[in-house]
This record gives structure tokens, C-alpha cells and sequence, in this order.
């Protein structure tokens, strides 16, 4: 009798210690972890390359973009620095980090049968909104939707050359050759769909190909592409999703630094190219999620310590983008860290004989505070 | 009369505190900036590090320089060069040169070994510091002239040259070089990282500057006796 109960209580206790090792996994994940365990070049990295695969047992590993994707996916809308690291490692490889994990979960669960979601990217600068936002638009890419990718929205309204007048609507101005460039990417990235979606009536592709030639058009032709593209993405025929993905969106409200031929200065609505984006950011379409990100690097007239939504869109910003889901981007973790200091050792980039001690370590954490884009400075020279 | 007399009773402070100047009074000790000089524990001190330590708390201390860090990456060869560089005090730019020299030294060399066959590896060096130093050695000269006058003529005498002039000699060359034979689109990190790179493979313009100086000295051997040092 007493013996039976102790086999009771044992079995009690087993069964209490099994929820205990890890949270939640199941016992087949934990089986696999331990298999990839005892590879030592697995700490940082993952072999998961699909962004629709990864979870949270990726969290600070390395993912590579396959090479034959790379240029179709990213055209434009990477970092410039990060641009010039893939070119010297000779590979694209990108840190799963939680805020671009919770986009991908939401984008995967939302119903797109409602209004279009916003989903806002926030952070101090240099926290990783940019890479976040391309890792959300490779997961995009993956799974076939259509990828409105706008690299920066503050191209638009700074330091354009020329300024031409809307043929189209008497006060606003066109902007050809921001136009065109940001077409000629558009078709890298989506060659595929052009020819897959049916052609409206007013526009296709070979009207689009012969304006790329014409420059002088260019804005309308993407005013017209937008409007089509959020006509068709929700329609049933059609199929197919849309992911509009704007960087430094603050741009889109504020102020330009352009200036019209009497010296007064342009208002951003009177740009052709941002009236048809604000358009495309409002929620009144489906089929689709616009993803953005808040940028101070090349805002205008932004103090450099905003970063905060309020703050950088200002109050007609805030009210165009409201109701929106925030997703704070915050700096490295530990565990981030360690695995951005081990991939830096792994790629030979970190030289410096101290910078691999442990007192180096301790001065690299220090002196970037675990800033991303602080810590590839320094150890850029190091 | 009162106030004097009593003022020079008092115990000596200079009105104005000396901080930052270069000259100071001998009195003044020079500062200590390397860590691991406090983390010895007290049991593992020498009878002259012990002497040393109870004169520092007696003496007054000189104020650091801002050059010097306690850093694990301060190097000295690599401050008095961005020293060398910088023009009308403005080390920030000069600093700022030498880190994208480094940068892109290191860039391309990462690049090269990424891409070369494993054979090659082993043979491409990664590291620009070394590059930096190994450069600077390759265009130091070892030979000097000097001019000396001798019964109203001035010969060119070839004499030796102490450490710091050698490196002073490679140092200058470098960087005149760098200012003046570039393209005007050119910038100074992306010319310097060139030249780096050539004299690492004991090649280009510095290098060459270097052997022409030994030639001139091999010539003017005859001189040699003029030196009287």
C-alpha cells in the first residue's frame, strides 16, 4: 500500500518535470534541437532559409537570402552599408530578430478579407527597422504576393533636380526621374506577376514598358499602376496579395525642401508621387498589409533624438496612419550580440587581435551600447 | 599691508591650475593610463613599483592628453600618424580618414580571400593593422643624407638615422604622396588604402622614393668620411 503510493507520488513528479524543460516545445522540436546542438557552426546560424519556417527557436541566428533571389527581392531597399557587407562576405545573411517574427505571425494569421492592417516599425536609430522591413518583404516574396517596396519615402522629397507640372491636374508636380527609377525596380522585382495578372483596361504592361522609356510621364504611370494594383488585389478573380512596404514614411507628411519657380515652398500633397502613396497607405482597400517604417536618418526638420511614432509623423501623420499596429524594434539582445560578434569572427572580419578577447569583447559592447549599426562601425575598422 | 603678509603665509597654489598645457613643472609626474599596472594586487608589487606608487600619491599628476586612452585598441604608431595627417587641429577628420583607410583596406582583402580557393587563403592577410605596420616598415629608409659644408661647397653625406626620423622619413613620404599624386575625384582613404596596399607588396611610388634615397646615399659613399659624429 505504502510502495503504491510512492509509485504515485514518483510518477507525480515526472509528470511535473516534463513541462518544465522548455516553454511549451514540443517534444519532437526538442528533438531536433538536439540534433542541430553539437554542430558548432550552428550557434549563430540556421539552415532555415525559408522566413516562413522560422520561429522562435531561430531567435538570433543568421538566415541566408539565396543568391539567385537577392536581386529580384532586393533591388532597391536594403542599407547601403549592408549592401556593401553582402558584397564582401560574398553572402546575403540576415539576423531573425523578434519584431520582424511578429510581423511575419501577423501577416500569416490576418484575415484578409477586411480593410488592409498597418503595421508601423519604431525604433532608436540604427535598432534594425530597415533590415526588419526587408526581412518581412522577403517573407512576402516567398509566399507570391506582389511587393510594393518604396525604399526611402524621403527620396521623394528632398534634392530632386527636376520638378516638372502634373500634365494630369493643373497644381500638383511631377517627378520623372524618381519615377522611373522606382519603376525599373518595381518591374525587377515583380516581372513575373506582370504577366500573370490580367491587364486593365486603361493600362498594361507594355504600356508601362513603353512610359519607362517615356521619363516624362513616369509619376502618372505609377499614380495609374497603384490604382490598379489596389483595385485587383482585393478582387477574387485576381488572387493574388499585396504588400505595400514603405520606408521613413514620415516623409509623406512634414515638410519638402523643394521649392517651386517663385522661391515658395512645396507642400508634400502637391507631389504627384506622394499623393498617389498616401492614397495606397490608407486603409480603405484589402486584400493586402502596408508595412512601413519610421525613419529620423533622412527626415527633414526632425530633431535627432525623435523616434517615436507621435513624434516623427507629426499630428496629420499620426491621424492618416491611426489606426495602426506598432512593432518596437529595440537594440541586440545578449544572445543577438553574441551571435553578431560570432558571425564577425566567422566571415574574418573582426582582425583586430584584442577585438577577439574577451576585454575587447567587454569594450566593443561598451562603446556601441549594442547598437547594430554602431557596433558594424566600429568593427568595420577594427 | 595686513592682507599681503598674511596671503604669503598661506601654503603655495598657482593661481591659474595648469590643465592640458604641455609645459608643465618638472615636479609634475606623467600619468598612467594602461589598466593592468592597477590590477596587479599589492602582494605581487616590486620594491619599485611599491616606491613608485607612494610617490604618486605625494606628487601632483600631469593632465592626460586626449590621444591617450586606456583602450585595448589605443595604438601609438597609428596616433602619431592620424597626428601627421591632421590640419589646423582638426583630428576628427583626420581620425575619421584613417578608420575608412582601414576600412577599405580590410574590405577589399576580405573580399579577395572570400573569393579566392583554399590553397590561397592562407597567403592573403586580413588584418589592416598589420598591413599599416608592415607598409610602414617596408618605406622606412635606413640610410639618410645630410647636408655639410666643407671648404665653401655643401656635399650630400650619407649618414644614419635614428628610429623616430625613420619613421618620421616613411610617415611623411606616405603622406605627401597620398595629397599630391591623386586624382582630383579621388579621395584621401581610398588613395592611402592603395598605397598601403602597395608598399605591403613592397611596390609603388613610397617604396620607390625609399630606393632612390639608398641609391643617392650609395653614391655619395666617398662623402662618408665628412661626418664627424
Amino acid at each position: 500500500m505504502a510502495l503504491h503510493r510512492l509509485s504515485l507520488r514518483l510518477r507525480q513528479t515526472v509528470a511535473q518535470v516534463r513541462p518544465l524543460h522548455g516553454s511549451g516545445c514540443g517534444q519532437q522540436q526538442e528533438a531536433v534541437g538536439m540534433e542541430t546542438r553539437p554542430e558548432t557552426v550552428s550557434i549563430f546560424r540556421t539552415q532555415e532559409n525559408d522566413p516562413a519556417c522560422q520561429s522562435e527557436q531561430h531567435l538570433g541566428q543568421y538566415y541566408t537570402v539565396p543568391a539567385s533571389h537577392f536581386h529580384t527581392v532586393f533591388p532597391h531597399g536594403l542599407p547601403p552599408r549592408y549592401q556593401q557587407q553582402v558584397k564582401t562576405f560574398n553572402e546575403g545573411c540576415v539576423m531573425v530578430r523578434q519584431p520582424a517574427l511578429e510581423l511575419i505571425s501577423h501577416l500569416k494569421r490576418a484575415d484578409y478579407i477586411n480593410p488592409t492592417l498597418r503595421y508601423l516599425l519604431y525604433g532608436v536609430k540604427g535598432s534594425g527597422k530597415t533590415m526588419s522591413l526587408c526581412h518581412a518583404v522577403h517573407y512576402c516574396s516567398t509566399q507570391g504576393w506582389l511587393v510594393l517596396h518604396i525604399p526611402d519615402a524621403h527620396l521623394w522629397v528632398k534634392n530632386c533636380k527636376e520638378l516638372l507640372p502634373s500634365s494630369y491636374h493643373a497644381s500638383r508636380f511631377d517627378q520623372p526621374i524618381q519615377a522611373s527609377n522606382w519603376l525599373r525596380n518595381f518591374r525587377t522585382t515583380n516581372e513575373h506577376f506582370l504577366s500573370k495578372v490580367a491587364p486593365p483596361p486603361q493600362i498594361d504592361k507594355s504600356h508601362t514598358t513603353y512610359h519607362l522609356s517615356r521619363v516624362k510621364s513616369s509619376s502618372d504611370v505609377v499614380g495609374a499602376v497603384l490604382k490598379e494594383l489596389r483595385l485587383q488585389a482585393g478582387g477574387t478573380e485576381g488572387g493574388f496579395r499585396l504588400a505595400v512596404a514603405v520606408d521613413g514614411v514620415n516623409g509623406l507628411w512634414g515638410r519638402t525642401t523643394l521649392k517651386k519657380e517663385d522661391k515658395s515652398p512645396v507642400a508634400p500633397e502637391e507631389l504627384t508621387l506622394v499623393h498617389n502613396l498616401r492614397k495606397m497607405i490608407n486603409n480603405d482597400w484589402c486584400g493586402g498589409a502596408v508595412i512601413a517604417t519610421l525613419s529620423q536618418t533622412g527626415s527633414l526638420y526632425a530633431p535627432s533624438s525623435a523616434y517615436l511614432p507621435q513624434e516623427l509623423l507629426g499630428e496629420e501623420g499620426f491621424d492618416s496612419m491611426d489606426p495602426f499596429i506598432p512593432v518596437p524594434v529595440s537594440l541586440y539582445s545578449e544572445k543577438e550580440f553574441e551571435s553578431c560578434y560570432l558571425y564577425y569572427l566567422d566571415r574574418h572580419w573582426l582582425q583586430h587581435p584584442h577585438s577577439q578577447t574577451e576585454e575587447g569583447k567587454k569594450e566593443l559592447i561598451f562603446l556601441s551600447n549594442r547598437n547594430p549599426s554602431v557596433l558594424e562601425r566600429l568593427c568595420a575598422f577594427l | 599691508m595686513a592682507a599681503s603678509v598674511t596671503g604669503l603665509l598661506k601654503p603655495w597654489t598657482p593661481r591659474v591650475l595648469l590643465v592640458r598645457w604641455s609645459r608643465y613643472n618638472p615636479y609634475y609626474l606623467e600619468p598612467e593610463p594602461r589598466k593592468e599596472v592597477y590590477h596587479i594586487p599589492e602582494t605581487e608589487l616590486t620594491p619599485e613599483q611599491k616606491e613608485e606608487r607612494e610617490l604618486k600619491s605625494v606628487r601632483p599628476i600631469k593632465a592626460a592628453t586626449n590621444s591617450v586612452t586606456s583602450s585595448v585598441f589605443n595604438d601609438p604608431v597609428l596616433s602619431k600618424f592620424v597626428n601627421m595627417m591632421m590640419k589646423d587641429g582638426d583630428k576628427i577628420i583626420a581620425k575619421g580618414i584613417i578608420t575608412q583607410t582601414l576600412e577599405n583596406m580590410k574590405r577589399k582583402q576580405v573580399e579577395k580571400y572570400h573569393k579566392a580557393p583554399e590553397v590561397k587563403k592562407a597567403e592573403i592577410e586580413c588584418n589592416p593593422y598589420v598591413i599599416f605596420h608592415q607598409a610602414l616598415e617596408n618605406c622606412k629608409p635606413v640610410i639618410g643624407l645630410a647636408s655639410i659644408q666643407k671648404g665653401g661647397k655643401f656635399y650630400q653625406v650619407p649618414i644614419p638615422l635614428t628610429d623616430n626620423r625613420r619613421r618620421f622619413l616613411a610617415m611623411k613620404w606616405m603622406i605627401t604622396e597620398c595629397r599630391d599624386n591623386k586624382h582630383r575625384r579621388t579621395l584621401m582613404y581610398e588613395k592611402l588604402s592603395q598605397e598601403l596596399l602597395a608598399a605591403f607588396s613592397k611596390e609603388g611610388n613610397v617604396v620607390k622614393r625609399k630606393h632612390e634615397l639608398h641609391k643617392m646615399a650609395e653614391s655619395n659613399r666617398a662623402y662618408a668620411h665628412y661626418r664627424w659624429w
